[in-house]
């Protein structure tokens, strides 16, 4: 930020160019990819988000709609960045359903989160070839997030579901991608004593999310094309 | 271990202030002019070194003035003594409601058995001593002041027991601190807290 | 003094009851900047249960008491006479400077007058059954914690306190400013943070 000087002899109102006329968009693409923003500052900024995308809203899925589509446009330009800072062997577009899952639960978590995604599966409903699951057991976007007990199928990860979309559909994989939570061992106090059929990921996760890609049926009919061949 | 005291209260089961004394000196005159009047009508407190400046400067000057009680004496020609002895009066009154509001609290959270010892704010800190007799004393200290209870007690039992309640003079009712102008008690008192300072 | 102390009529009730001896953190409140009650946990045994409606009762008097407490203060008059004597010298330096001190400016010229920090109202209250610590942030909320005569370190706590609520309801898109403090993931790391300091003793 030092070298934030007004060029010299013409004023320039507005913006400010730094004096060696380098700016932030002149920097390699991959030096910032270490770098780290302040959580707190996130957290004000997606609050305002969420409270933005609550006005006026007819219902929930409105509510999750809306941060989805907040979301979509920076999966799709997020696409180019991964891409970018891939290896130069292996930058290429990911063509299978399988390279694109593990690109986004891979490279993609790692870049937004610090991390990579907890978990990939695939529909055990053989009716249901179409969908696959990405988990995440604290979404970095709920962790201050307590949903408010009228709302409580509101997951506000829709804004990450968003950004899965906006890459699957940057990849040519047109999908629909929403956010469910599941850890939903707080929403209900009263049976948390007798239901002990959760399993383990209930007690440790209260906000455990998964999210559920479900791919439009061409992607399944070129994916069954491209095993054959 | 010293404890600079700055002033002390009785009130009686009918809830009137009947004694109080004060041992700091009064502020230096205020000087009257140049000064923008926006500052002068608000509670102003303590800078740091303002508090240290007078902890030094307070106990030896302190001319002891029983403030309430004296209140309708005087005339008017004393402007300033006469406001400080109403603001006195006045701190008075909202001490009593103080500690008889957060007495209440404390009875209605801890139970009636509990009972309401000190609180302290960053300027000084209020000791309370309610007697079975629901006579009442409160002493305001410096904050960092241990627990003043056993003080308390010791003037109810040593002075007020010994030179009030045992003077066949002294009034069993003690309206507007009348008969509370007992010398004995009154120099035993100021003698017992200088003690402390 | 000493003869005075060594009374043998002094006898004081202790806390006697092993069970009210250690009870760590027992309650906690929260008064937002207009006295309403909006968040009221508790964690232990060791104070009455009231009803919710004296409970707002209680928070409406204290949060009285305690700007009375804030005015008590027996040194005001001092502090302001000082406070005025520091105005006057400033106002007189910044007059030979040739600045025009006028009367919202304060001495443009030389350093910012220092403006004496304002009064605190109840910080600590000690009973014979438990204490509590006040503490009022610079926004005018005030956070009431509860605990037993001898626990140690509150300041420690209230300032965790302090941090769960700054992340946990400031940072949650759903909680109205000033409304009743409602929010899962607060009562969830409040609770288990109580329970631990609870438990460490």
């Amino acid at each position: 930020m030092s070298n934030l000087t007004p060029a010299k002899g013409k004023e320039q109102p507005g913006l400010r160019y730094p004096s060696n006329g380098k700016t932030i968009y002149h920097r390699p693409l991959n030096r910032a990819k270490t770098s780290e923003l302040s959580q707190a500052s996130f957290a004000y900024l997606f609050s305002e988000m969420v409270g933005y995308a609550s006005k006026r809203i007819e219902s929930i899925q409105d509510l999750e709609k809306r941060l989805n589509t907040q979301g979509h446009p920076i999966g799709l330009k997020l696409l180019d960045l991964l891409l970018h800072r891939e290896p130069a062997r292996t930058q290429t577009r990911p063509l299978t359903i399988i390279t694109l899952l593990h690109l986004i639960k891979q490279q993609l978590w790692t870049h937004l989160f610090g991390r990579a995604a907890d978990g990939l599966e695939k529909s055990s409903d053989p009716s249901r070839p179409d969908e696959y699951m990405i988990i995440d057991n604290e979404p970095l976007v709920n962790r201050y997030i307590s949903v408010p007990r009228d709302m409580s199928q509101l997951n506000c990860a829709a804004f990450v579901a968003g950004i899965i979309e906006g890459v699957c559909d940057g990849s040519a994989f047109p999908a629909r991608v929403t956010a469910h939570s599941v850890g939903k061992q707080q929403a209900t106090p009263a049976a948390d004593g007798g239901g002990e059929d959760g399993g383990e990921g209930k007690e440790m996760w209260p906000g455990r999310t998964v999210f559920l890609v479900k791919f439009a049926p061409e992607v399944l009919e070129r994916e069954s094309f491209l095993g054959k061949g | 271990m010293p404890v600079q005291v700055f002033s002390f209260y009785i009130f009686d089961r009918h809830t009137e202030c009947i004694y109080s004394k004060l041992w700091i000196a009064p502020p230096p005159p205020r000087p009257l002019s140049t000064v923008p009047a926006h500052t002068s009508n608000h509670e102003l407190s303590p800078s740091p070194t303002a508090t240290a400046l007078h902890r030094q400067s307070a106990p030896p000057a302190s001319t002891t003035t029983s403030a309430v009680g004296s209140n309708n004496g005087g005339g008017g020609a004393y402007r300033d003594s006469r406001s400080a002895a109403a603001r006195a009066k006045d701190d008075a009154k909202l001490i009593f409601g103080t500690v008889f509001s957060l007495r209440n609290m404390v009875r209605k959270l801890g139970g009636d058995d509990d009972a309401f010892i000190s609180y302290r704010t960053a300027q000084y800190k209020l000791h309370y001593y309610e007697t079975p007799s629901s006579l009442r004393f409160a002493m305001l200290t410096e904050p960092g002041a241990l627990s003043m209870r056993n003080v308390l007690h010791q003037i109810y039992i040593n002075l007020w027991v010994e030179y009030v309640v045992k003077n066949p003079l002294s009034p069993v009712e003690h309206k507007n601190g009348e008969g509370v102008k007992n010398e004995m008690f009154e120099m035993g008192l100021d003698k017992f807290v200088r003690g402390l300072m | 003094m000493k003869d005075l102390v060594a009374c043998p009529t002094l006898v004081f009730p202790t806390v006697d009851d092993t069970n009210t001896a250690y009870r760590g953190v027992i309650a906690l409140l929260i008064i937002n900047k207009a006295g309403g009650l909006i968040y009221n946990r508790t964690f232990g045994e060791g104070l009455n249960q009231l009803n919710s409606n004296d409970y707002l009762v209680l928070a409406g008097t204290f949060h009285g008491v305690h700007a009375i407490t804030a005015r008590l203060n027996p040194l005001r008059e001092h502090q302001a006479a000082h406070y005025h004597a520091q105005q006057q010298h400033q106002h007189q330096a910044s007059g030979s400077l040739g600045g025009g001190g006028s009367s919202g400016g304060g001495g443009q010229g030389g350093p910012l007058p220092s403006r004496p920090e304002p009064p605190s109202g109840l910080e600590v209250m000690e009973t014979e059954n438990f204490r509590l610590q006040c503490f009022n942030t610079q926004t005018g909320t005030k956070f009431l914690l509860f605990t037993d005569t001898m626990q140690a370190n509150v300041d420690v706590a209230m300032r965790k306190v302090y941090d769960l609520y700054a992340d946990y309801v400031m940072k949650n898109p759903f909680y109205q400013l000033e409304m009743p403090v409602r929010c899962d993931m607060f009562d969830r790391k409040l609770n288990s943070y109580i329970r631990e300091i609870n438990n460490s003793r």
